[in-house]
């Protein structure tokens, strides 16, 4: 589960290194980043306490779910810009989240690297169709 | 229950372990093993117990875990006086760390009842019955309860724990502090090493590879408030990676566990806000 | 470097104590997970009520049946945890809250408030749909 020191990032250490301690302690030295990251999931975080609290209500109050009024509701033009907003910060936030999950479990370069790809696509897809949704009921 | 300093051992008994088996993902050289069971003292009416990791790598086997017990009436008050009565009286080959025994080398951290404090200041009247004692979690286990601490240590030095100063050190005095300057330091300089915060921190285990862990960062936050310093820019540059320092969650095992009751935690979300300081 | 190879490495999720510390930082990522399988939900549901009437009411049909409300109710929850945890982690950002008296104090305030506002929020929906 924590075998770290035998998961070595692109094999720069084989079985049978002579590196010295601080060699490995260094490893490939700081990627000087990591700041932008930690900004925009606070950003993304504090938009999104007021955007689900405002979701949560607003769930309840059609949670006899009929669908005209829904969909009426849905495509008024405040509903529907605060709805892409949230979708938004929603969607990003839990690309960062998703990514800090994925890097701090998978040790397997190739296979994390492909996790991340996905991560970031799923994302996207899916921040492209509920956006299009809402705005689609806007102007139809 | 509501904890108020690291000091306190909770009252809740259980859980006592996450619910994952005790050989889970470890390899096939780490897995623990049944041990011997070591006769009780005769005519005690207080017997204290306790289940110890073994390990010695001369064997050629897995480690174990040995069972010991003790009189209690026989023993002095602490932890490490127990385990100093049975590698006296029981079993000489017991083999862990120990010297100042209060609390101040940091010799003696071990993981004792699934947390980690140090044994020279752990009364035997706050662990459990048996009780059970690790070494360090997340180490190579060079015997016993002694970990190696040599990549720990190799993270230190990676931080450049020394002032790093362009000024040309003055003439017939040393560089001088304000005692508010001297006050910042407080909190960083009582660290003593101990790593019971790094090996008990959950992102450590997943990626001590990288992550430097809460010790090594609380002594990088200790060089950068340090009014002599002049790298501070350089040091912050070091210290902006996902891995190095954006690993650490805010878990706060580390701060629980202090056995100098130091705030890891604090320090380390205080360097990230000293980086969003100069971003923006 | 042979032995070294052979060494054992100590247990450390085997063995750690849980506190409130670690337990708490789990659970907001497993709810941080669970949520994210509920934004997919969000945006089908949204889509259903784009795609019109029919897709809709199957939808609901499905939201209404046990499994349906069972994870609705998980989501709630989750939601909850996650916005009060996240708010706590928020303050610690800020460099409040880390004397372990506070740390304490506010875990548990989060678990209370989560479970309340869950409640609270099930109580109204019910009453709603009454």
């Amino acid at each position: 589960m924590s075998d770290w020191k035998r998961h070595d990032p692109l094999n720069r250490n084989p079985a049978t290194a002579r590196s010295s301690a601080l060699y490995r302690a260094i490893g490939l030295g700081s990627a000087k980043s990591g700041a932008h990251h930690w900004w925009v999931q606070r950003v993304t975080a504090v938009a999104l306490v007021p955007l689900l609290v405002w979701l949560v209500a607003s769930l309840l109050a059609h949670a006899r779910g009929d669908h005209q009024v829904l969909a009426l509701w849905l495509g008024q033009p405040a509903v529907a810009v605060t709805m892409a907003v949230l979708l938004m910060a929603l969607f990003w936030h839990m690309k960062l989240g998703l990514r800090v999950i994925v890097e701090d479990y998978v040790h397997a370069d190739r296979v994390k690297f492909a996790a991340l790809i996905a991560v970031d696509l799923v994302c996207l897809a899916l921040l492209a169709i509920g956006v299009f949704a809402s705005l689609y009921l806007a102007f139809r | 229950m509501l904890i108020k300093s690291s000091k306190q051992v909770s009252r809740w008994r259980t859980p006592k372990r996450f619910p994952v088996s005790r050989n889970s993902g470890a390899s096939p050289a780490s897995r623990i093993e049944p041990g011997v069971s070591w006769p009780e003292p005769e005519g005690a009416t207080r017997v204290q117990r306790f289940k110890v990791y073994r390990h010695d790598p001369e064997s050629g086997k897995n480690p174990r875990i040995d069972t010991y017990a003790i009189d209690r009436d026989k023993c002095g008050p602490m932890l490490l006086d127990a385990l100093i009565k049975i590698k006296n009286e029981i079993d000489p080959t017991l083999t862990f760390r120990r010297s100042c025994r209060e609390g101040v080398c940091g010799s003696c951290a071990m993981n004792i009842d699934g947390t980690n404090w140090l044994a020279c200041i752990r009364s035997l009247d706050e662990i459990s019955e048996p009780s059970t004692v690790y070494p360090l979690n997340n180490m190579d286990v060079i015997k016993d309860l002694v970990g190696d601490q040599t990549h720990v240590l190799a993270q230190y030095q990676s931080i450049t724990p020394w002032l790093r100063s362009k000024t040309p050190a003055p003439a017939g005095h040393e560089r001088l502090q304000s005692p508010e300057e001297r006050k910042r330091l407080d909190g960083d300089y009582e660290c003593i090493l101990c790593f019971c915060c790094t090996a008990g921190c959950p992102s450590h285990w997943w990626n001590g590879d990288r992550f430097l862990g809460p010790a090594i960062l609380l002594q990088a936050h200790r060089w950068l408030v340090d009014s002599r310093d002049e790298a501070t820019g350089e040091r912050l540059d070091e210290l902006e990676d996902p891995f190095k320092l954006y690993r650490c969650h805010t878990i706060l095992n580390c701060t629980r566990t202090c056995p100098k009751g130091l705030n890891p935690g604090k320090k380390i979300a205080e360097i990230k806000l000293m980086i969003q300081q100069r971003r923006s | 470097m042979t032995t070294a190879k052979l060494r054992p490495r100590s247990p450390d999720v085997q063995i750690y104590k849980p506190q409130l510390t670690s337990v708490l930082s789990i659970v907001h990522r497993m709810t941080g997970v669970f949520l994210s399988l509920g934004s997919v939900l969000l945006v089908a549901w949204l889509v259903a009520v784009v795609d019109g009437g029919d897709t809709y009411a199957m939808v609901e049909r499905w939201l209404r049946s046990w499994i349906g409300l069972l994870l609705l109710l998980g989501w709630t929850f989750a939601l909850f945890y996650h916005l009060c945890n996240g708010i706590r982690h928020l303050a610690w950002d800020l460099d409040f809250g880390f004397e372990l008296r506070s740390i304490y104090l506010s875990g548990w305030t989060v678990v209370a408030a989560s479970m309340i506002l869950t409640v609270l929020t099930w109580t109204l929906g019910l009453a709603v749909l009454e």
